[in-house]
């Protein structure tokens, strides 16, 4: 019995290897695996593999994460939870002094974050004129075109052919949207309140 | 512009979230619609009148998620929002989307176990000048020769293409039955590779003509063909275009069994 608890705790192990070569290292153009690429490569069990590795992330401060296409899912299917796409985050935040290791000024991040608030505000969907606008009012006009196409870039906003921007996969992945908001509106009340 | 294609252009400033979806009224657009419904006289009023039901539909859609919005916790005023977040200087803004942002990890690496196959592979690889070998051409003098000669010799066909497809179509029923699939590889494969690329191109016909279906299974990475027992020849319909790998070290391994 206990040979064969070894066997598969040893046939885990070797899944969670796995998993972690296919979460970690950059397979396509955008980071991340689908569902259905970690089933075909872990096997039916993934979504256990998954928890096992999330575990093991936990006191690196790291964590799987996942985003699906369509941001109103609460619910997932079968179906829709090998269509998500799969990530490793930080689980814990970065103060501004690690952000500015890792390349953001500090009015960039500002910029990011009020660009993704006001689409939140928006139902997640804004003409980019306006979404400019915002930012104009305290960022200078040539930083603000440069910072909303770097956003594009970097897969945090998406922008149509009709000039509409909304919250891309980066964002979905990335940003604990309810959290941003409360953190906005909450912003001084208990300063007021006091 | 006609007042249904105004109100066509008014749904459409919802969908880009110029105005928000309440804006719209709707007994108000309906009420339109249904003044130019019986006044349709040819096929383009009518398109255009399926169209601002479509996009009322859409405005529709985008009221109902609103209200979803509206009663999720995530919902706030977005006065509200607006207001804090001019209120914020630069540096809490920051700080408050720090407090809400968990950037995602990845690494680009070269393993020593890639390093390896690469190494492997660029040892097999045969060299340019012997790959890229050009063909020698020699002088021929021209000649006649018969149609069953050009037959023979595989330069004309021997029967229409119609009914190489429908020879090609019945075979598949044979094989994989009246309706039946069969695995891609057992299909098009055959004894040399020159074949094989032949009854792959023949199989991408008979599927641009509905003699055949092609399925791919994306998590087993499966492709079947699959048997149309009633073959469709219309040639009004519009033809698939499919592209099809025949890939040579696929055929070996196939050959292998």
């Amino acid at each position: 019995m206990a040979a064969r608890l070894t066997k598969a705790e040893r046939a885990y192990a070797r899944k969670v290897k796995d998993a972690v070569q296919l979460l970690f290292f950059t397979h396509h153009r955008l980071p991340g695996v689908r569902g259905w690429e970690l089933r075909k490569e872990l096997g039916s069990d993934w979504m256990n593999v998954l928890d096992v590795l999330d575990k093991q992330l936990k006191p690196l401060d790291l964590q799987v994460t996942r985003a699906f296409d369509e941001p109103d899912i609460v619910e997932p299917t079968g179906a829709q939870l090998q269509d998500a796409r799969y990530y490793v985050t930080l689980r814990g935040t970065v103060d501004q002094k690690a952000a500015k290791t890792i390349g953001w000024r500090i009015d960039d991040i500002a910029g990011l974050a009020v660009s993704v608030a006001y689409l939140i505000s928006k139902q997640g969907k804004s003409p980019r004129a306006d979404v400019e606008r915002v930012l104009e009012e305290k960022l200078p006009g040539w930083r603000v075109k440069l910072n909303v196409d770097r956003y594009i870039q970097q897969g945090y906003l998406g922008e149509d052919e009709q000039g509409v921007m909304y919250l891309d996969w980066r964002s979905r992945a990335e940003i604990d949207t309810k959290k941003l908001v409360d953190l906005v509106v909450g912003f001084g009340k208990k300063d007021r309140e006091a | 512009m006609s007042e249904l294609e105004s109100v066509i252009s008014l749904c459409r400033m919802v969908q880009s979230g110029k105005i928000e979806p309440f804006d719209i009224d709707f007994e108000y657009v309906m009420g339109v619609i249904r003044k130019h419904y019986p006044g349709i006289k040819d096929v383009k009023d009518f398109c255009l009148d399926a169209e601002a039901l479509k996009e009322l539909s859409s405005v529709l859609d985008r009221q109902n998620k609103w209200i979803e919005h509206k009663s999720s916790t995530l919902y706030k005023d977005p006065f509200m929002l607006s207001q804090s977040l001019m209120r914020m200087d630069i540096g809490a803004v920051a700080d408050a989307f720090l407090k809400s942002w968990h950037p995602i990890v990845e690494m680009e690496q070269i393993s020593a176990r890639t390093l390896a196959e690469s190494l492997s592979y660029w040892g097999g690889l045969i060299p340019l000048d012997e790959r890229w070998q050009t063909e020698e051409v020699a002088e021929r003098e021209t000649g006649t020769a018969t149609l069953q000669q050009a037959r023979e010799r595989g330069l004309v066909l021997t029967e229409g293409f119609a009914e190489l497809l429908e020879g090609f179509w019945r075979e598949l029923g044979e094989r994989a039955g009246v309706g039946g699939a069969v695995e891609y590889w057992d299909w098009i494969g055959a004894e040399t590779y020159s074949d094989t690329v032949y009854r792959a191109y023949i199989t991408v016909f008979m599927v641009s003509h509905g003699y055949a279906n092609v399925t791919r299974d994306r998590i087993t990475e499966e492709t079947v063909i699959i048997h149309n027992p009633e073959p469709s020849r219309d040639p009004e319909r519009p033809k698939v275009s499919l592209p099809l790998m025949v890939d040579y070290e696929e055929w070996k391994l196939w050959r292998r069994g």
